[in-house]
């Protein structure tokens, strides 16, 4: 008898450790670019499937063994997955939108991918436009005092619509990367340049511009960063009353916001892309008002 | 997989060789391809499966001609079943054309038959099996007609790129017979495989539960934007491929490539979005169109587009991607050499949002109603409520961030393109290159709605099917302007064979020339096109069930020559209507402790024979039984009269006699009657059945199957004037087994396992 129960008992433990293991099994190591912890349990999540596939990833050498089921999948169909979820191999390159929301500690650097020059729309040259513009209007300023003013600004103006712009496309990630240059802008703002009321418009608003521009930059929750939008929008527009742009702008009203009690922002164009609800509700909203010099 | 694999190496250099013995002889030549037709066994999921092959691959091989050649196709068919081939969006003579039973006779088994007519348009085209349901199994392939090079038309920068045929289909490991008859049953298998089965569990979770009870009171069942759950979705016969190089030279970053796609899929639209950027649209059913940038496009059912994508930098391949509408299966394609640069996946669409649009949308007498809106073009696109990408992730319950918000009165609430920063192509973006206008002559306006009753699966053109219709006459000559109103709850690509017609879009003379057509619902669109060559022409769905159910029409020449290759038209015809007159089986049986439960029917688009059952196993539980013959009447076909057959036998003790409700007595155990009476579909689903037997008893009846309680489980109820009762439930195991326990008042408690078919 004891003997049987002995047979039973090794028999069933015999055959537990088979259930897990993966049939027709193979091993690859291959590189799958992450940085942290927490890419480690992502990489693996999606590179393994009960029974047909197993990753186990090296946080040190950045190397994952795959382990498959060579009847069922491959390493490239793993791989796939793996990129799927964000993280780059040598075989695939992951969306850009994957990328974009992995956490902030898994932003490894790409070196696979090769950026695309798109030459109009591309950062540098835009930048190098604006420069010239600044340096232009530096000159006319010379003999214009209220533009130079306006320039302070700028910088924050500019990024403040780069945020808003941002949070249409529900970009968490841009929109902090945007907030963070609005708080650079004000920290290189010298207001000792102003005129006595546009530095008194500044001052009433600055402390509390710099303070929504932290959450916005801190914050990885878009929920939480359109609040503080909301907010940062009312001293922006109460600022840009006081110190107005070169050029026209708009400010649009949301009145579905906040269980209806609606809010604000500005805009460089008439047409209505709505930074609190993104996607979900683009086109809602409208023009109240047209701010110019 | 040896076949799909070999395509690519095979047809490449075939048809590159093609274009270059076509490029380098004088015009006017005959261009011959011999085509065997024959039965394979393919292995696309790990299962080995019947397809049909032609010269031992899937897809049939890509035909390439140039503008003024004479094409010479030779069919041999291997099969042990008839067969043809149809030339999709051709100009050529009626009896070329490849209709079985309309243009010409089956080709038989062992039969050789030769298509011979000269080419007279080029671009993007394909081919594909008329018969049955042969295209669902491996017979479509591309057909290229070229530009002659001397040509003025020729477009530098789009013409003279490095060009692709790609041909989109679906595979399935379901006998496509066995499909078709699952979706005229309203089996919901598929909507389990592919996790849309919208239960009233489902629905509660979501926060939608009164959306799918108003739902069910307006009587519809859960809607998919697709019908069939496929396996695997090929590109060219493969679920990945890459193209790294055309006319063996490699291409590097800069690179445009054109991919002539066309779709071959039975029942699938798939949307295209490609990983390096946006896609240029250059062509349209085989005819230019003035280029337009997209973010994506959806390509319906038999239509085909020229793309233009670009490969933005060295060393990288970019996936173009095609995926099912109901985004639950895609295929690859990388374009370009080395890593791959994947595209996001589509992101499942919301159900329950586009139940909710489908309520609002659906009168109690189940005609839909566009509340105003008039839609056409593809421009307004319902199913936006389903895209995350455009509308937005799906609320978490409580959520009241969006509290408040009403877009009913909203112009654009459908329309993508203003929705959302994606753009997407739609007819209206469509311009032809040069002056589309008909010569003038004498325009007759006619008006169709395209109907359809997803719960029986009838399609169909003002509510009749091909073989209940007169065919359409036409003068030669004349103009024709087709009025297209969809008044069906699903999606249909109408396709008209032998001519191209202009899509009125708002271009004006520069309309865009097309030969499908795809009608989102509630949408009307108008065609026009001048009537230029006889014959017999089909137009119909290509939905391929949908067509078959013969949701279709014929426009015949008034006058015209008798088809040669149509001995006897009369029984062409009759062999032509069998297709949607055929009668599909259903059987479902219970076998459980207390009894056998069953079913058994004989149904098509207006007639349903059919048996019931409830057999105890001794005589006190009794056996009976129940006929119906009976004809569904009106569109929604929720009134079906019958005349019915009523036996059972019991023996209860010293012939106790029953009463009914209306104090009618019937001692039950042994009767053998005839009746009449009447099913009707009740809000909720109910079906109430009235019947009159001829020894004077009424009985009513509430009945319902299949409620979704959750995604596995379904219930039943009963009640009738009888004083019988059941209640059961069904907890589904795989396609044709459940667990079922029920109670019933004559043979009390039961369960057992069921068997459906």
């Amino acid at each position: 008898m004891k003997s049987i129960i002995l047979m039973v008992s090794v028999g069933l433990f015999s055959i537990t450790p088979c259930q897990s293991q993966i049939k027709n099994a193979k091993s690859e190591t291959i590189k799958v670019y992450g940085n942290c912890d927490m890419c480690k349990s992502k990489i693996e999540k999606a590179g393994t499937e009960k029974g047909i596939s197993k990753t186990v990833w090296d946080e040190k050498t950045d190397m994952a063994t795959i382990s498959y089921n060579s009847k069922k999948t491959s390493t490239d169909a793993v791989l796939k997955k793996i990129a799927l979820a964000g993280y780059d191999s040598d075989n695939f390159l992951a969306p850009d939108g994957a990328y974009n929301v992995l956490p902030g500690c898994c932003k490894y650097d790409r070196v696979n991918k090769v950026a695309v020059i798109i030459p109009v729309k591309d950062q540098a040259m835009e930048m190098n436009i604006n420069h010239s513009e600044h340096n232009m209007k530096m000159d006319t300023a010379k003999m214009n005092m209220p533009l130079q003013e306006a320039n302070q600004l700028q910088a924050v103006y500019d990024n403040y619509f780069g945020l808003k712009d941002a949070l249409v496309k529900s970009d968490a990630i841009t929109a902090a990367s945007k907030a963070a240059a609005i708080l650079t802008a004000i920290n290189a703002v010298q207001m000792n340049k102003m005129k006595m009321e546009d530095h008194m418009a500044y001052m009433k608003v600055e402390a509390d511009l710099k303070k929504d521009a932290i959450t916005i930059s801190t914050k990885k929750d878009i929920a939480v960063q359109r609040e503080a939008f909301a907010n940062l929008s009312k001293n922006m527009i109460d600022l840009i009353k006081g110190v107005k742009p070169t050029e026209a702008v708009y400010l649009q009203h949301c009145p579905m916001y906040n269980d209806g009690k609606g809010a604000d922002w500005l805009s460089k164009e008439n047409g209505i892309k709505n930074p609190y609800y993104g996607n979900m509700m683009l086109n809602c909203g409208k023009t109240v008002e047209t701010i110019k010099q | 997989m040896a076949i799909q694999k070999t395509i690519y190496k095979k047809v490449l250099p075939l048809a590159i060789l093609f274009t270059f013995l076509i490029l380098d002889l004088f015009a006017q030549k005959v261009v011959r391809y011999d085509l065997y037709v024959k039965d394979t066994i393919v292995n696309f999921t790990g299962k080995e499966k019947r397809a049909i092959a032609v010269n031992g691959q899937i897809p049939m091989p890509t035909l390439i001609f140039t503008e003024g050649d004479t094409a010479e196709i030779y069919v041999h068919n291997l099969l042990k079943e008839e067969t043809s081939l149809h030339w999709h969006g051709l100009f050529l003579p009626n009896k070329e054309d490849g209709v079985p039973n309309l243009t010409q006779m089956p080709i038989k088994p062992g039969a050789t038959h030769i298509y011979r007519f000269p080419i007279i348009q080029h671009g993007t085209h394909w081919y594909h099996s008329h018969s049955g349901l042969q295209e669902q199994i491996g017979m479509y392939g591309s057909f290229v007609m070229l530009k002659k090079s001397n040509g003025t038309i020729q477009r530098p920068g789009i013409d003279d790129l490095p060009t692709v045929p790609v041909i989109l289909s679906e595979w399935t490991d379901y006998k496509a017979e066995n499909v078709h008859r699952m979706l005229h049953n309203a089996n919901d298998w598929f909507a389990l495989k592919k996790n849309a089965v919208q239960s009233y569990a489902e629905a509660a979770r979501a926060g939608h539960f009164k959306t799918k009870l108003k739902n069910e009171w307006k009587r519809m069942l859960a809607m998919d934007v697709s019908d069939v759950y496929y396996d695997r979705i090929l590109m060219n016969g493969t679920p990945e491929s890459e193209i790294k190089s055309v006319d063996g030279k490699q291409l590097n970053g800069g690179d445009k490539v054109r991919l002539r796609i066309s779709n071959g899929g039975a029942s699938s639209y798939f949307w295209l979005r490609y990983a390096g950027g946006k896609i240029t649209v250059v062509a349209n059913d085989g005819n230019d169109v003035e280029p337009v940038e997209v973010d994506r496009l959806i390509i319906a059912v038999s239509e085909t587009y020229d793309i233009v994508v670009t490969i933005p930098v060295n060393g990288t391949a970019f996936e173009l991607m095609a995926t099912t509408e109901d985004r639950t299966n895609a295929a690859s394609l990388y374009v370009g050499n080395g890593i791959k640069q994947l595209i996001e996946p589509m992101p499942r669409l919301k159900y329950f949002e586009g139940m909710k649009m489908m309520n609002d949308m659906m009168k109690m007498n189940g005609r839909l109603d566009d509340m105003g809106m008039s839609m056409s073009l593809n421009q307004m696109d319902m199913n936006v409520v389903m895209y995350p990408e455009i509308t937005g992730w799906e609320k978490k319950k409580g959520d009241s961030s969006m509290k408040g918000m009403d877009m009913s009165s909203d112009p654009n609430r459908y329309n993508a393109n203003a929705l959302g920063d994606i753009v997407t192509l739609n007819y209206s973006m469509l311009k032809a290159p040069a002056k589309t206008t008909l010569p003038i002559a004498e325009t007759r306006t006619l008006k169709f709605e395209l109907t359809g009753n997803m719960n029986r699966y009838v399609w169909s053109m003002d509510n009749k099917v091909v073989s209940e219709a007169d065919k359409i006459l036409v003068k030669r000559g004349e103009n024709l302007r087709l009025i297209l109103y969809n008044g069906s709850m699903m999606r249909h690509p109408m396709h008209l064979h032998g001519h191209d017609f202009r899509v009125v879009n708002g271009q004006g003379e520069y309309a865009p020339l097309k030969n499908i057509i795809d009608i989102m619902p509630m949408e009307t669109d108008t065609l026009e096109f001048n009537a230029n060559v006889e014959g017999d022409w089909f137009f119909h769905c290509h939905i391929l069930y949908h067509m078959m159910s013969g949701m279709g029409r014929v426009f015949s020449y008034q006058n015209q020559a008798a088809n040669p290759l149509i001995p006897n038209p009369k029984l062409a015809q009759r062999k032509l209507f069998a297709d949607d007159r055929k009668m599909h089986f259903m059987f479902l049986n219970d076998f459980a402790t207390n009894g056998n439960d069953g079913e058994m029917m004989l149904q098509n688009t207006r007639w349903s024979i059919g048996g019931e059952w409830r057999l105890g196993y001794n005589d006190m539980h009794g056996y009976e039984t129940e006929t119906h013959i009976g004809r569904y009447i009106g569109r929604m076909q929720w009134f079906m009269p019958f005349i019915g057959f009523d036996w059972r036998y019991r023996k209860t003790a010293a012939g106790k006699t029953e009463k009914n409700l209306f104090g009618q007595s019937s001692t039950k155990d042994n009767r053998a009657l005839l009746s009449a009476g009447f099913n009707y579909t009740l809000p909720m689903l109910v079906r109430l059945q009235a019947e009159v037997f001829t020894d004077g008893i009424v009985r009513f009846q509430l009945r319902r199957d299949d409620i979704p309680v959750t995604k596995k489980v379904r219930a039943s109820f009963m009640v009738n004037t009888d004083k019988e009762y059941m209640l059961g439930v069904n907890y589904i195991l795989g396609r044709n087994w459940s667990l079922r326990t029920h109670y019933d008042s004559d043979m009390g408690f039961g369960a057992g396992i069921s068997f459906s078919y």
